[in-house]
């Protein structure tokens, strides 16, 4: 790709990004401030922020895991929507010892299994991924849609929702700063983050997923078995995405609603894209796409509609996917 | 008597934009170009042809709207992943996520949202009588063209196409231009059946017609058979509406899964033939 | 006057030349042979003809019309026909499509008139098609007679065919030839490119025998003898270096009956400890296949691998690797290395989960390090940083590293292909020197090359492949370089 080309793509990115705020009536006196202030200017911004953060950083662990095998986990929105719903489920059934625990636990078994059949097919089929996750998300939609208007809807509310969680099945923040949570969610994803850069840098099996994702065939003759690998990684990076969703679930919503995870699983293979071959590259990764979420709502409240986020963070992506694209040119 | 006329139609007008998605989605991915970006070019065109056709008053207008502004999509499809060599998939999903935040934006802005209310739709007839046309034409020249033969060499082998003088490249432009012209119909035809824009009003069908690509291995009969049955279960989830069958009412859902199920199964080996162009998503 | 008349070419490849002031002339009505080693320069000659490349130096006449072909639709239109090694048909597509595929008469096309006028040409030639199954069910002769038809369709005069039997069988083979006498019967040209001495014997008119980008002699086939031609392909033998006699160990490595589609039939041979045996063969004639059914990333139709005394037909390739086996593979880029990453973490690979390189699953990275530098060193691998990407130094230099991999633990069973392939004399002689000194130190290895001279030079022993088919020549000839030769080739000692 020549350098023209390049700026020509930076610049429709940044058109595509900004152009719009010139459409609305909102001059850029009040935007400019409530851009920042949504984001990280203020109290509220840096609540809003921490909100979306930690179903993207997870998200992004487990959408890069996969990756690094060289799988695109497409299905991750749908993982998480399964591991949200089956969470809810069984925190929403009468008391039993242990019931926390198991909830988050039925939260990671159902994204795993939700990642099963893409990867399996992937594995002994060939098919691709991509296809049969696209096939799964929908499927994830159309079921925990049907489950939350029927079964597990909460007879009393309006909409497709289930109750709210008993207040024990709740996680407490460990925080408050002003209007802004702190929960044990955040801390387990960046732990999540760390392991996985501990694992990928010091253990065997990091080293291994790594060949595969770079150079199958070359993984092949050195010994490792490359399909089992990837079918491992892939079912790995289905439980993680469960575990954003049910701790959505248990840390963030205390309930499960229709539609819940909003395109966060999609976000979350922007902020792998974005974190390239670094897994600590998550967490600043994680944060820009969730100020960026933060920044667009908060924006939507004085009249710039919310559709500019995915304007923004498709834009992103293109031009992270370009820049990545280029590196891997330089060895041909 | 008339029961079955109605589920005939339903069918028929459920069916037409999986057809037109399919045979977008059909040119893209024959020439080599993996497109799950079917569903944002459907939405955009749907967008467009709503606000250009309220602006102006003129649905032809809204229609023409519609057309470019799936082409454009599309060629921006074709721009990245041919020019910039970027990941199809990457770069369908984020085509996908831009056309959702467009479609959302413009839909929302306070000038048009006050317009769009009211809204203009191209007579049924119309456009009816223009796919069909369309789509006879572009079976025509896939199953008895060049295009068609050169379309389908640059899918299964670029390298071998390029050694008997064809241009891998400019089919794909071609085949995405096709593509964005398809979806842009289907956009039309999916506003002149609803009664105003939406967040996410085409509700899968992009990917239903993935769907019945897959299902049919890529080709173009058994493709357009696949759509019509696909348009006659969405058409029976209406008639079944509430009404039991074997003693249970099935949940809508039910009807709106089988699409995705019988996909998956297909994929697994169960169902059909799902053997792809051999150099799909080949740079 | 010669139909075709290529003068003095020279083609240059940067500093390497592929061919050098090479005269080449045939005549309609008959079919000429261009035969050589691998690397001889013939395919590089015939793609200058057809158009695929352009001489640095010399002229092209064709029909005694000095010509210049700025790409291959010129030659195309000037008759000229090329039908490539690895064929151009897309196997999902049905005969009669392939066939006119990129030489359409019109927008819309006519199955029938297009049917017609392809049996009009099979016909005369005795071709029988289904036109309308798919390509992929066809076998690799009609695959090659579509290849011949799609030449004529295009009313090609002068046809070249680059190894036209590689993927043929012997009956095929004989059936191909028919069919070229007739068409030169008819008054085209053909062309062949070929390692076969019996084709050019029984198959062929004249004869050009090109060495090293130099041509030898063209000459008419009538009189010639096959160990004439040998001798004029492969040269005259140098005097081999004095090589120390082995010290024979146990059985390392034994291969009995392996069997792999049309690959490998029936191959049986044993490596010894302390012996170094070279693999001659021209490429494509089942070294790819055996090396890797040894490796286990192939898995063989029927036979007994036994590594050391242990049993590992059935063994993971990680088992294989457990057990001593090293590989020098083929294709650094795909298999022997992983480009993009630095030099200290391709040293692990394939021993990443033992020691120096993990323990318990967890990595030791400075161990690692020290690994990485020994094997650098080893061959001399000239690098900036040990965290540089390996895909970053010179062929030469990539091969040095990981040749300096797989012989860096000693003992075991090495299986190395080319692995002096991308280097200089001097790393040429390190390569087979740490070979040696591997074998000289109770460990084997087999290697693989397509230089016959290379091979007499370095190895205890050599035994051949052709075919699919291994043989060890008889103790009289096991030096012979010219009885090697010709069985490399095919022909009987």
């Amino acid at each position: 790709m020549s350098g023209r080309a390049r700026v020509a793509l930076v610049l429709v990115v940044v058109a595509l990004a900004l152009g719009p705020l010139f459409l609305t009536p909102v001059p850029p006196s009040e935007w400019v401030p409530e851009l920042w202030g949504s984001s990280f200017g203020e109290p509220r911004g840096w609540a809003l922020t921490l909100r979306e953060l930690t179903p993207l950083l997870i998200g992004g662990v487990a959408v890069w895991l996969a990756l690094r095998a060289g799988l695109f986990n497409i299905g991750a929105e749908g993982q998480m929507l399964v591991g949200a719903c089956a969470t809810g489920a069984v925190a929403l059934a009468p008391a039993f010892p242990g019931q926390l625990v198991i909830a988050i636990a039925a939260g990671v078994l159902a994204g795993a299994l939700w990642a099963l059949p893409a990867g399996a097919l992937r594995t002994f089929r060939g098919g691709h991924e991509v296809i049969s996750c696209i096939m799964l998300n929908q499927l994830a939609f159309l079921l925990t849609g049907w489950l939350v208007k029927g079964p597990m809807k909460d007879p009393n509310a309006g909409g497709a929702t289930t109750k709210m969680l008993d207040e024990s099945l709740r996680w407490a923040p460990i925080a408050k700063f002003g209007r802004a949570e702190l929960d044990w969610a955040l801390p387990l994803g960046l732990a999540l983050m760390v392991g996985l850069w501990y694992w990928r840098k010091h253990r065997v099996g990091g080293y291994e997923l790594e060949a595969v994702g770079t150079n199958a065939t070359a993984a092949r003759f050195a010994g490792i078995p490359a399909e089992m690998v990837q079918f491992r990684a892939f079912a790995m990076s289905g439980g993680l995405a469960g575990l954003a969703g049910a701790l959505l679930v248990v840390a963030d919503q205390n309930r499960f609603y229709d539609g819940m995870t909003s395109g966060k699983g999609f976000d979350s293979l922007g902020v792998a894209l974005l974190a390239g071959a670094n897994p600590l590259a998550l967490a600043p990764s994680a944060l820009l796409f969730a100020a960026l979420n933060a920044a667009t709502t908060g924006m939507n409240q004085i009249g710039i509609p919310k559709g500019l986020s995915g304007l923004m963070l498709g834009g992103l992506i293109l031009l992270f996917a370009s820049a990545s694209q280029r590196k891997d040119n330089a060895h041909e | 008597m008339s029961e079955f006329a109605t589920f005939f139609t339903n069918t028929l007008s459920l069916a037409v934009p999986l057809v037109l998605a399919g045979f977008g989605g059909l040119l893209s991915e024959r020439s080599g170009v993996m497109n799950i970006a079917l569903e944002g070019k459907l939405l955009v065109g749907a967008c467009a042809a709503a606000v250009v056709g309220a602006l102006t008053g003129n649905p032809y207008l809204g229609m023409v709207a519609a057309l470019v502004a799936s082409t454009v999509l599309s060629l921006a499809h074709a721009e990245l992943t041919q020019r910039y060599r970027m990941d199809h998939i990457v770069a369908g999903m984020a085509l996908n996520l831009i056309a959702i935040g467009a479609t959302n934006y413009v839909s929302k802005l306070e000038q048009f949202s006050q317009t769009l209310s009211g809204v203009v739709r191209v007579p049924q007839a119309v456009l009816a009588s223009i796919i069909v046309v369309l789509i006879a034409v572009v079976m025509a020249v896939i199953l008895r063209g060049r295009g068609g033969l050169h379309l389908w060499a640059v899918g299964e082998d670029p390298v071998k196409a390029r050694l008997v003088g064809l241009n891998p490249v400019a089919i794909r432009y071609l085949a995405l231009l096709g593509t964005g012209l398809f979806c842009g119909l289907g956009g039309t035809w999916i506003m002149a059946n609803a009664s105003g824009f939406t967040d996410g009003m085409t509700a899968g069908r992009g990917f239903i017609a993935l769907a019945a690509l897959v299902l049919v291995g890529w080709r173009p009969l058994p493709l357009l058979a696949a759509c019509l049955v696909f348009g006659a279960v969405q058409s029976l989830q209406l008639v079944f509406q509430g009404v039991p069958i074997m003693g249970t009412v099935w949940p809508s859902e039910v009807w709106a899964a089988m699409p995705y199920a019988v996909t998956l199964l297909a994929l697994a080996g169960f169902a059909g033939s799902t053997k792809p162009p051999a150099g799909l998503g080949v740079q | 006057m010669s139909h075709i008349d290529l003068r003095h070419i020279t083609k240059r490849f940067g500093s390497f030349t592929a061919i050098e002031n090479v005269d080449f002339r045939a005549e309609k009505g008959r079919i000429h042979a261009l035969v050589g080693e691998n690397g001889a320069g013939k395919t590089t000659l015939m793609r200058v003809l057809f158009g695929a490349l352009q001489p640095d130096e010399g002229e092209v006449h064709i029909g005694s019309e000095a010509v210049r072909l700025q790409s291959s639709s010129d030659a195309i239109a000037r008759g000229i026909g090329m039908v490539n090694q690895h064929d151009s048909v897309i196997p999902a597509l049905p005969a009669w499509r392939n066939l006119i595929l990129g030489a359409e008469d019109g927008p819309w096309l006519n199955q029938a008139a297009v049917i017609e006028r392809a049996e009009a040409l099979a016909k005369p030639l005795g071709f029988e098609f289904d036109w309308t199954a798919p390509a992929a069910t066809m076998s690799p002769g009609a695959t090659q007679k579509l290849e011949i038809l799609k030449l004529l369709w295009r009313n090609a005069e002068t046809m070249i065919l680059d190894e036209p039997t590689a993927m043929l069988s012997p009956a095929d083979a004989e059936g191909l030839y028919g069919t070229l006498r007739q068409l030169a019967e008819g008054g085209k040209t053909i062309i062949v490119v070929t390692h076969r001495l019996p084709e050019v014997l029984e198959g062929c008119d004249e004869v050009t025998v090109l060495r090293g980008g130099k041509l030898i002699e063209s000459r008419p086939v009538a009189g010639l003898t096959a160990p004439q031609l040998a001798e004029a392909i492969v040269g005259r033998s140098v005097e081999a270096p004095e090589l120390t006699p082995p010290n024979l160990g146990e059985e390392n490595l034994v291969v009995e009956n392996l069997t792999l589609g049309h690959s490998l039939r029936d191959v049986s041979f044993s490596l010894r400890a302390g012996e170094l045996v070279g693999l001659a063969g021209v490429d494509g004639n089942g070294q790819r296949e055996l090396l890797r059914s040894i490796m286990g990333v192939l898995r063989p139709d029927r036979g007994t691998i036994r590594l050391q005394g242990l049993n590992v037909t059935k063994a993971s390739t990680r088992a294989r690797l457990g057990a001593g086996l090293r590989l020098i593979a083929e294709d650094r880029y795909q298999e022997a290395m992983i480009a993009s990453w630095p030099l200290v973490e391709n040293a692990a690979l394939g021993q990443h989960l033992r020691p120096p390189f993990a323990r318990n699953g967890r990595r030791d990275l400075a161990a690692t390090r020290v690994a990485a530098q020994a094997m650098a060193e080893r061959f001399r691998t000239k690098f900036v940083s040990l965290d540089q990407p390996i895909g970053g130094l010179s062929g030469g230099n990539q091969q040095r590293f990981i040749a300096g991999r797989a012989l860096a633990d000693g003992g075991g069973v090495v299986l190395a292909f080319q692995p002096a392939r991308g280097l200089d004399l001097a790393g040429i002689d390190d390569v087979y020197g740490a070979l040696r000194a591997h074998t000289r130190a109770g460990g084997c290895a087999l290697v693989v090359s397509f230089d016959l001279d290379e091979l007499l030079a370095h190895c205890d022993r050599i035994i051949t492949i052709s075919h699919g088919e291994l043989r060890v020549p008889a103790p009289e000839q096991a030096r012979d370089r010219e009885a090697i030769g010709r069985m490399m080739l095919g022909e009987e000692a």
